[in-house]
């Protein structure tokens, strides 16, 4: 069940860091919602992301149903290298999935 | 031989009984482990209230009001215009950090994002939150078993919990 996504992930060096930045594309549908006839929109959102630097797990983010519609996010990862793989994986709670993927420029 | 018979009928049924309620366990999804959402904790989500979703997220440990934590929520910061989209940055000079949490007081689910970083992640950290309306907004780090608290009151134009 993989969705057609535009996810984009940039990631770049920044003063010995890396510095990343992901915008996934995700309608993140509360479950209290309502749609132009007034019924209520099923809960549909990201539940689960997971970042990997060169198949080494950097970070977990676990969302609530409180993140934005299109959910942002910027960090940094201590060192890096330009050529580093930076993947993403994200999975929301019907079982919707999404990867994606950079290189450190 | 009519008794053997008998006996052999038996067990058939027996047999045949047991395969298809099997089935229909298996059918109704009882049997299907629920690995999907065993990730993501869920009791800690659904918590109603504040005290609940920090405690069942964070667990128990001393509570510290901190300024290690820089925490900047809203653009200008402490106003919103769209409660869909609140800008949301943290960063801490913290070592050895086991969980980030950010709640939203008035949510109808405090609990809005959590963070479990590895000892490659370093701050800042920003992200958007929903929130729904003017509320404190809580940023929680636990880090050597010790819970870091800090929060800011935003104030919401357009609540954004929909």
């Amino acid at each position: 069940m993989t969705t057609k996504t535009r996810d984009r992930i940039r990631a770049k060096l920044l003063d010995g860091n890396t510095l990343i930045r992901i915008l996934l594309s995700h309608p993140m549908h509360t479950g209290r919602g309502k749609n132009e006839q007034e019924e209520l929109i099923p809960a549909e959102f990201i539940q689960d992301i997971r970042c990997w630097r060169n198949q080494e797990e950097v970070l977990t983010v676990k969302c609530g149903t409180a993140t934005s519609r299109n959910p942002y996010f910027a960090f940094q990862l201590k060192g890096g290298e330009v050529g580093d793989t930076i993947s993403l994986r994200w999975v929301d709670n019907l079982g919707g999935k999404g990867t994606t993927e950079t290189k450190v420029v | 031989m009519r008794d053997n018979f008998d006996e052999y009928r038996r067990k058939l049924l027996k047999q045949s009984i047991s395969a298809s309620t099997l089935a229909m366990v298996a059918a109704s999804g009882l049997m299907i482990p629920r690995v999907l959402l065993a990730h993501w904790p869920q009791d800690a989500f659904n918590a109603e209230t504040l005290e609940d979703a920090i405690l069942t997220f964070l667990g128990e440990a001393e509570e510290v009001n901190e300024e290690t934590i820089q925490f900047t929520i809203g653009s200008p910061p402490t106003y919103a215009v769209n409660g869909a989209s609140v800008p949301v940055e943290i960063s801490s000079s913290l070592e050895n950090i086991e969980r980030v949490a950010l709640l939203v007081e008035k949510n109808p689910f405090p609990l809005a994002m959590a963070l479990e970083p590895t000892s490659a992640f370093s701050f800042p950290f920003k992200t958007m939150l929903k929130v729904a309306e003017d509320s404190e907004i809580i940023a929680m780090v636990r880090a050597d078993g010790k819970l870091y608290r800090t929060s800011r009151y935003v104030e919401i134009d357009i609540g954004g919990c929909a």
